[in-house]
């Protein structure tokens, strides 16, 4: 991206040639686009603009860009990840009811003591990590496609989940009643004048700049694209591809695992429904933000922007108020745009 | 009436943002003849074949089919008016028949089902008139890549094409397959039909073409009667230098010994059965045989990328096992792949990456970190000593020529410091004057003490870089010569040999 | 190695299969039952299967179905269950429009049928003279949260913080087109206008029933009119334990700045709220009520009697209903109740 800037001024002017405009235009068309939205959105509804809007916006995309993250990064590795949504659910679920307030008449576990925070949400780390690392034998020692792998699990990481969500004395209750500390630990921002920095853009911020250090700055890094960009070319390099393999789907699973107790604190009660169709959001996040299934591709710049544009849009439309089933096409088009205009991008190099 | 020139392509342009790639060309293809196109890599061949098949729309010029000016929207459209073209990398649904394959697009119908039977007899008909040997209900999966080419072949023919496009039609062809092609291409001509011949081959044209035409970056340079032309003619034309040489002398000597192999055998057959061989410092040993022979075998199970029974494989004197392709770069192996596009390049990455993939442990810094210097400093030194031609380290390796992409595989390798190098096809689909390079890199390796063992189909090409060429038979070891003292015919006696 | 690996995956499946399967105890003697739930983990329906099978102990054997939202695998589970011999059958329909359909199963098999808690056409219910049905009118709901909001607006004159005498709310409505969402939301604002209200509607969309959407809808109307809403209804208790969440984490409920919410449902968590005062009422839906009144009058058909013979039930036009009931923090005890 940096490569496209000019280098000197004076090759300013010779830059603007109707060519190089619409050249640019095309390669940062999915921009264009959310300017175009936001513009339209800030016609209809000027107050759209405030700090107070985008602080909304960014802590709802937080434990989105978490979850895209880890989706993300098995994306370049040429996987996919359809139980994603169903492991933010078991996080939930499971986080939730060993955080329940002592207080709360209807607990889970009545007699479970107050535990520290930290405690539930590593165990739901490793219980996701773990889940994840099974996507990851299936789909690297018993070479099961990556996307029948994660449907399946998906499906029955939906089961466990239901079984622990629907026991006595309560049924399928959602989940509430949480300590307070556990949603103050979602919820709660650093106040700096006006301004509140909520915890859940810092942490979405640290776990970007993890990824991007392990995508960028280590050999696993190199290792992702190359098993992602030829995978038989990795292996004759060198690559241990069915360790990358099960590396990346236990990072993914340990991302949802975080990503869903947070969901959980974030809106205050779980289900086992919580966190259903994440992984569409994120997927569809993911290409919008320039990865590709082919594999070997993508950016966290692109990953995070994608996520952001998704939340812009749902956010800008719910607030001028536009009928949900609209906001559904809205949504659908941008995937499908998105790629498209990506795909032209790189049709136009051959 | 009929024109003496079936096809005339008459100054045609074609510019893509940035390149001319076809500046004003021309060819005439006569009626009956085999037309050679020559030129080396990026010199406009594929290009004027897409203009004409409608995949490119060319910019300026003519194209004249059979005295009428014609310009196709497709390939479909192209073959309904019988020109055909027959690709180099085969385009077939492998999963389904030969037949399948034949007719698909246009099958013979029974009111609304395919009749399956006339569609086998159709095919049968067409295969004895090619004297092809295939069964036509065989999966193409099946089958020999030769084998899909006469498949291919006949599909054109089945279109009763006038013009017919073969690119690069024997590069993964035996003799004794290319010998049967050549057969078709003779009685395809008595019918009339005229070909173009894409190759890289010099050995070919004397057998087979009447006119060869040449093109130069883009330009056309000569049309000749291929009588009247020596293949040192062609390649200065080609190169647009002299090129006096095929291939460098050979200044390495073969010094100590470096490798020893004793009775390796692959487990799960078929493939490799009691191989032994030994590999000197400072030597190029060739590995010769026909398709089918399991010559890659041989570099897959040094290497570790198949799973050995047994055998013994010893290095400088010491015992050694290659699992697994990590085992073998520690232990010092180093595999340059057939596919370069399969199995060697990340076509999408840049050419750091790919410099550096193979060697990425030794850039590790404070525990995980990569250290970039380091990274671009190699990737530096592969850029200079591999002399690859690109803009720069970040470009993608899918944007330079083959020969500049099989250098940056060739420098990966080196930079994991390897002492034994293991090369197959190293020059195929590479043009005449990287073909020079890649020669001239290989004996200054081995004049700097590796040991390099590389497999090839062409000939000349093992005749004329190695010291000993061990000719590989249905996966056994045939004989081992040297190559001062053997010939082609001694060569294809021993390839024979298991038959 | 691959073959071994795929003995084990088959060992594990049927292992999983064996340690999973439940042993039918067969009580002999007692009638068979045939109940589906047009969804297990709907946190309501799953108080009023508890009902039932509280009230079935000792009495009937039941055939539980869990038709996981789709009315394609009620319609096969209805057929199993008439193949199992039921001698009544209980529905939960999944889609209302499908009542026909099961009828006329249970036709075919001469069984009676008693459709609870989603509500067939009257027509289609007269159309069958074994058909009856237990629930609630879904604009009750509504109604009893429109008395709610207008006797507590007007009880409490400081919620009219603008000082304008008009009650300006936002709305967070179920899944569209639903009739419990549509009927919520119409009488809940008809009954509170009857009752006197002035109000105006700043907002209302859809909440899809679900938490996560009902915080960010209401993050982003309170970053758009801020102190001018005056009062949150939402269609169920989830949407507006979401709503509640978001108004705690933009600086509501400490130090007076209030905001009244309420909901339907009283599920659990909602009572803790009203308890703690962030939340002002919910409605009662009564599950154990439900699921008991289905139990009795599917028991009483199955024994050929009178449907609501020995029960305290009385049959309206083919239907029992059970009241809904408005839970505030001076009856919060009804609410509990419920889940002891």
């Amino acid at each position: 991206m940096s490569e496209n800037q000019p280098k000197s001024p004076k090759s300013l002017m010779e830059r603007f040639t109707k060519e190089n405009i619409l050249k640019f235009v095309v390669d940062n068309a999915i921009f264009f686009i959310l300017l175009a939205l936001l513009a339209v959105i800030i016609a209809m509804e000027p107050r759209f603009v405030s700090l107070k809007n985008l602080t909304n916006i960014l802590t709802q995309s937080s434990t989105r860009v978490i979850f895209a993250l880890g989706v993300g990064t098995i994306i370049v590795t040429k996987g996919t990840d359809l139980s994603l949504g169903r492991q933010v659910g078991l996080s939930a679920v499971i986080s939730a009811s060993l955080l329940q307030s002592a207080e709360y008449a209807y607990r889970m576990y009545p007699d479970l003591p107050a535990l520290p925070i930290i405690l539930p949400i590593v165990l739901v780390m490793l219980i996701t990590g773990f889940v994840s690392l099974l996507n990851g034998v299936v789909v690297a020692k018993f070479k099961v496609d990556p996307f029948i792998a994660t449907l399946g699990m998906m499906i029955i990481i939906y089961g466990i989940t239901s079984i622990y969500f629907d026991r006595p004395p309560y049924g399928a209750q959602p989940i509430g009643g949480l300590d307070a500390r556990f949603t103050k630990f979602a919820q709660g921002a650093i106040e700096i004048g006006v301004f509140r920095l909520p915890y859940l853009v810092i942490y979405a911020a640290i776990a970007t700049a993890i990824m991007w250090v392990l995508w960028n700055k280590t050999k696993y890094g190199k290792n992702i694209f190359a098993v992602g960009g030829n995978r038989e070319a990795a292996v004759v390099s060198g690559v241990n591809v069915t360790m990358v393999l099960l590396m990346t789907y236990t990072l993914a699973g340990l991302l949802y695992g975080l990503g869903g107790a947070l969901e959980a604190a974030r809106i205050g009660s779980a289900t086992n429904n919580t966190g259903n169709m994440y992984e569409l959001d994120a997927i569809a996040a993911c290409i919008v933000g320039g990865l590709s299934f082919s594999g070997g591709i993508g950016t966290i710049s692109g990953i995070v922007a994608g996520v952001l544009i998704f939340q812009v849009i749902a956010y800008g439309l719910s607030f001028i108020g536009i009928n949900p089933y609209i906001q559904f096409i809205i949504k659908g088009l941008i995937i499908i745009t998105a790629v498209a205009i990506d795909n032209r991008k790189n049709i136009k190099k051959k | 009436m009929t024109h003496e020139n079936i096809l005339e392509m008459q100054g045609i342009e074609k510019t893509f943002p940035g390149v001319k790639a076809l500046d004003g060309v021309q060819l005439k293809l006569r009626r009956g003849t085999v037309h050679a196109l020559m030129g080396e890599n990026g010199a406009g061949k594929s290009t004027l074949m897409k203009c004409l098949f409608g995949i490119y729309r060319k910019d300026a010029g003519k194209i004249i089919l059979d005295g009428k000016e014609i310009e196709f929207e497709d390939t479909k459209h192209a073959l309904k008016s019988g020109v055909a073209m027959v690709h180099q990398e085969l385009i077939q649904v492998q999963s389904t028949r030969v037949m399948d394959n034949i007719w698909l697009g246009r099958f013979p119908m029974k009111g609304l089902f395919i009749d399956e039977d006339k569609m086998y007899k159709d095919t049968l008909e067409i295969f004895r008139q090619l004297d092809i040997q295939v069964d036509p209900k065989r999966k193409i999966g099946d089958m020999q890549v030769s084998e899909k080419q006469m498949v291919e072949i006949a599909k054109a023919v089945s279109y009763d094409s006038k013009v017919l496009v073969l690119d690069e039609p024997t590069s993964s062809l035996t003799e004794k397959e290319v010998n049967h092609l050549f057969k078709i291409i003779r009685s395809l001509k008595e019918k009339g039909v005229g070909i173009i011949y894409i190759s890289h081959k010099m050995e070919e044209l004397d057998q087979i073409a009447d006119e060869v035409t040449i093109f130069r970056d883009g330009q056309w340079v000569a049309t000749e009667a291929v009588r009247n032309i020596t293949t040192d003619q062609i390649i200065n034309l080609m190169v647009g230098r002299d090129l006096t040489n095929r291939f460098p002398p050979k200044t390495n000597t073969p010094s100590s010994p470096l490798l020893s192999v004793v009775d390796l055998s692959v487990k799960y057959q078929p493939s490799i059965k009691d191989v032994s061989f030994d590999l000197r410092k400072g030597e190029i040993l060739g590995v010769a045989g026909l398709v089918g022979s399991r010559r890659t075998d041989v570099l897959e199970a040094l290497f570790g990328m198949r799973t050995v029974e047994k055998g013994e494989i010893t290095k400088h004197g010491v015992k050694i096992v290659n699992k697994n392709p990590q085992q073998a770069i520690k232990n010092g192996f180093a595999l340059v792949t057939e596919e370069r596009r399969e199995t060697g390049i990340f076509a999408e990455l840049d050419i750091r990456f790919n410099a550096t993939l193979a060697n990425i442990d030794s850039y590790k810094k404070l525990l995980v970190l990569l250290n970039p210097k380091t990274m671009n400093r190699d990737t530096d030194w592969v850029i200079d000593s591999m002399r690859v031609k690109t803009p720069s380290k970040a470009t993608k390796i899918q944007s330079l020529s083959g020969g500049n992409q099989q250098k940056v595989i060739v420098g990966r390798w080196l930079l994991t410091e390897p002492d034994v190098l293991l090369l197959d096809e190293p020059t195929r689909g590479i043009d005449v004057g990287a073909k020079y390079e890649i020669y001239q890199l290989m004996i200054d390796l081995a004049n700097n003490g590796k040991g390099i063992i590389m497999v090839s189909s062409e000939m000349p090409e093992l005749l004329g870089v190695t010291d000993r060429i061990m000719v590989m038979s249905d996966g056994r070891l045939a004989g081992i010569v040297d190559t001062k003292q053997t010939n082609q015919e001694e060569i294809m006696r021993l390839a024979a040999k298991y038959l | 190695m691959k073959k071994w690996t795929a003995i084990l995956l088959a060992v594990v499946l049927v292992v999983t299969m064996v340690g999973c399967g439940q042993t039918a105890t067969t009580e002999e003697g007692m009638p068979k039952i045939g109940v589906t739930i047009y969804k297990f983990d709907d946190n309501f329906m799953s108080f009023v299967r508890r009902a039932i099978e509280t009230a079935a102990t000792d009495k009937a054997e039941l055939i539980l179905n869990d038709s996981q939202n789709a009315q394609a695998t009620q319609n096969d589970q209805v057929d199993v269950m008439i193949s199992k011999g039921v001698k009544a059958l209980a529905i939960n329909l999944v889609d209302p429009q499908a009542a026909q359909t099961i009828i006329d199963k249970a036709k075919a098999a001469e069984l009676p049928v008693v459709f609870f808690n989603k509500e067939p056409d009257q027509a289609v219910l007269n159309g069958y003279d074994k058909a009856w049905y237990v629930g609630t009118k879904s604009e009750e709901a509504g109604i009893i949260q429109g008395e709610m909001i207008a006797s507590m607006w007007q009880a409490n004159a400081n919620w009219d913080r603008n000082g304008d005498g008009i009650m300006q709310y936002v709305l967070l409505k179920g899944e569209p087109g639903h009739p419990d969402a549509e009927a919520r939301t119409t009488f809940a604002i008809q009954t509170a206008v009857e009752k006197g209200l002035k109000v105006q509607e700043l907002e209302l969309q859809t909440g899809m029933w679900d938490a996560v959407k009902g915080k960010e809808l209401m993050d982003a109307w309170l970053a758009k009119h801020g102190d001018a809403i005056e009062f949150v209804v939402a269609n169920n208790d989830g949407m507006a334990l979401g709503a509640i969440e978001s108004l705690k984490g933009n600086g509501y409920f400490v130090n007076d700045k209030f905001m009244p919410v309420v909901g339907v449902d009283a599920i659990p968590d909602a009572l803790q709220q009203i308890k703690d005062g962030f939340m002002v009422g919910t409605v009662l839906n009564d599950a154990k009520n439900q699921g008991t009144a289905a139990f009795e009058l599917a028991m009483n058909a199955a024994m050929g009697k009178d449907v609501v013979e020995g029960t305290s039930w009385t049959l309206t036009d083919k239907a029992v209903r059970v009241a809904y009931v408005a839970v505030t923090k001076d009856n919060i005890a009804v609410g509990e109740e419920a889940y002891k």
